[in-house]
């Protein structure tokens, strides 16, 4: 639970989304940390807010139509949806960083990856002394961040421009961006979900080396559990807007509690073994009307009547791992 | 880049063909003898055969369309029945007055209606995008003449901050023409009272043929600034740190300025035969007025020419146009430079 070398806490945070129709409630009280250091992976399926809730930390999501109803995000112990323009500037240029889902959108088409990347490091690095970069250190910042990734003659990809680039070689700019500068925290959604499979493993291992080498926490939005497996020590498992289940990745991942997690793990398709896998019947609730108590129950093939009355609070169900569920509630004595 | 540039060449040359084969016709099959309307109702009928046999109207059409295009091409417009000069030194007049006129109002209508635009987008439904919303709206809808009217009698009769009409007051002495811009050609002379002067009296009159355009344009750099700021690429430039006026002006406005530059363009070429109302307030001795008087007289010499300039114009700032978006968006310069 929280202590001192906590980094970024989420309290109970409820984001909902106005529009035409009525009041989309995505995000229903998600409560996360992440330790300095620490990686952790926040899994689930598309649209359950995975990305919402990262927009969230770093505050771009478009307000109006999103609106945040109630709960808090804390970086270091500051609260940063009350922050100050002036102070979340700050904030995003020296301690939080992003990579997002989609390489083809992740670069401004007009200007090249070194116009891009000379950018980010004139504004947001100084030397130690406080002192403004040179043109010469800030070129060679951003040489050596593309080199980094593995980039092969990062002298002639500053002068391209994105759509002379490969998706794979696009994402690698993306990750040369947000590792150029200090930044202590990386929200990584889905960095590699669109990319080749070949070139998937390459990028994360990269990533994992790079994060490695500089000691930053990262929040990894995957659905991918392979990708979980390798790169985060802890794990979220998140359902239609809310954390269901949270643990130790490995041991959760061994023995996973919440019915929504069991059955996540058996939908992945195994090389060994017969046939594909069942999935969840199914589908992840309208927002717009989403069902009382656990989002999960009309799903779910342990359903109780106090399921669709009230969200169930998290219990423990191991050590360190938690699940949302009225299965695992302690007998009242 | 080169190849671009020239196929896109090629392609006016086209266009400007097509145009003067279309001029030729409508000026050819406008009823009534030129030969006839040259001489006058006094001339005899030999006198009538003896100038239609000098201008070649006896000859099938496409020797004298031939005949015809020899003669613009050496910059023989004919002689205006109006004005009675030669179509030629009416333009080389007129046009220089108009283009000064409409080159300041243009880069008016950019600067201060890229400005607002940004700023609209970026600050969406603030104040400042309320306010802007209201005047582009009351911009569109107030023809530029009332503008023209407004001005005048606001900055020059009341306020007195602002000269009348003309170009420079008539007491001055205009320096000698060389480029027809008044302000270049005080430069020229070396006396810049007369630039300076020049340049209170383009104020008022540029001012009220851009208003309107400030107005559209500024809404089309909003609109496309909400779209361009929803994109991924926005909301990283803003997480990584890069200072929000670089983002507004540079990342932001960038790739949202494409649609405006279009319509200026189109804007330009549109004042170009459109400003005869603002041009007749200020007492503007330009082209456009020229252009309409030509008209309101039959002078069809001085139509014909007017029409090809306008068509000349609408060419050369697609052209131009097309060339500032090959620089501004590298995926048209990389997709058609084939480089």
């Amino acid at each position: 639970m929280p202590n001192a070398s906590l980094l970024l806490e989420i309290r109970d945070l409820h984001v909902g989304f106005r529009i035409f129709e009525g009041h989309l409630r995505v995000l229903a009280g998600v409560t996360l940390w992440v330790a300095e250091g620490e990686r952790v992976g926040l899994v689930g399926e598309t649209g359950c807010g995975k990305t919402t809730t990262v927009k969230s930390v770093l505050r771009v999501l478009p307000i109006p139509p999103a609106i945040v109803t109630s709960g808090e995000i804390l970086y270091r112990g500051r609260d940063v949806l009350r922050m100050h323009r002036r102070a979340l500037h700050v904030l995003r240029r020296e301690e939080l960083t992003a990579i997002f889902q989609d390489p083809l959108q992740s670069l401004n088409p007009v200007f090249t990856v070194g116009s891009q990347l000379r950018d980010i490091v004139r504004d947001s690095m100084r030397t130690p002394e406080g002192r403004v970069l040179s043109r010469r250190e800030i070129e060679a910042r951003c040489i050596q961040a593309l080199e980094e990734t593995g980039m092969p003659d990062p002298e002639r990809i500053m002068s391209n421009y994105p759509i002379q680039l490969s998706g794979g070689m696009r994402q690698r700019v993306c990750i040369a961006e947000a590792l150029s500068t200090t930044a202590r925290l990386l929200l990584a959604d889905e960095p590699t979900t669109n990319l080749d499979v070949t070139i998937q493993d390459q990028i994360l291992r990269k990533l994992d080396r790079l994060v490695d080498q500089k000691g930053s926490s990262v929040l990894m939005i995957t659905h991918s559990m392979g990708v979980v497996r390798d790169l985060t020590q802890r794990i979220y498992i998140m359902y239609a807007g809310s954390i269901v289940e949270t643990g130790p990745t490995r041991q959760l991942l061994a023995s996973p509690k919440h019915p929504y997690t069991q059955g996540l793990m058996a939908s992945v398709p195994r090389l060994t073994g017969r046939g594909v896998s069942e999935g969840i019947p199914g589908r992840i609730p309208n927002y717009l009307e989403p069902p009382p108590g656990c989002r999960f129950h009309p799903r779910c093939p342990h359903r109780m009547p106090e399921c669709s009355v009230e969200a169930p609070p998290m219990s423990d169900v191991g050590a360190d791992q938690r699940a949302a569920c009225y299965l695992y509630r302690r007998s009242p004595s | 880049m080169a190849k671009y540039i020239g196929l896109r060449l090629l392609q006016s040359v086209f266009v400007l063909f097509g145009l003067s084969l279309l001029i030729f016709f409508i000026a050819r099959v406008v009823p009534g003898d030129p030969a006839r309307q040259a001489l006058g109702l006094l001339a005899s009928q030999e006198q009538v055969e003896r100038v239609r046999e000098q201008m070649h109207l006896n000859d099938s059409f496409p020797v004298q369309y031939y005949y015809w295009l020899r003669s613009l091409l050496h910059g023989d417009l004919g002689v205006s029945s109006y004005t009675r000069r030669s179509v030629a030194s009416d333009l080389a007049q007129y046009i220089p007055a108009t283009l000064e006129l409409i080159l300041f109002a243009t880069l008016i209508s950019f600067v201060v209606g890229q400005v607002t635009g940004v700023l609209a987008g970026y600050f969406r439904n603030s104040w400042f995008d309320g306010v802007s919303r209201l005047v582009s709206y009351l911009g569109i809808a107030t023809p530029s003449f009332v503008v023209a009217i407004l001005l005048l009698f606001v900055f020059s009769q009341v306020l007195k901050l602002a000269p009348g009409i003309g170009r420079i007051p008539i007491m001055m002495q205009p320096p000698p023409v060389r480029t027809g811009f008044m302000m270049v050609d005080g430069l020229l002379a070396g006396r810049l009272d007369v630039t300076v002067t020049a340049l209170k009296h383009l104020l008022l009159p540029a001012f009220s043929l851009a208003v309107i355009h400030i107005a559209q344009e500024g809404r089309i750099t909003r609109t496309s600034i909400v779209e361009t700021m929803q994109k991924d690429y926005i909301t990283l430039h803003k997480v990584h740190g890069i200072r929000t006026s670089r983002i507004l002006f540079k990342y932001l406005l960038r790739p949202s300025i494409i649609p405006t530059v279009t319509v200026m363009g189109l804007d330009f070429a549109f004042l170009m035969s459109n400003a005869f109302l603002v041009e007749t307030v200020y007492m503007w001795p330009g082209f456009s007025r020229y252009a309409m008087t030509a008209m309101l007289n039959k002078d069809l010499n001085a139509i014909v020419a007017v029409v090809l300039v306008i068509g000349i114009t609408f060419a050369l700032v697609n052209l131009i146009v097309d060339i500032i978006i090959m620089f501004l968006d590298p995926t048209v310069r990389l997709r058609q430079g084939g480089a």
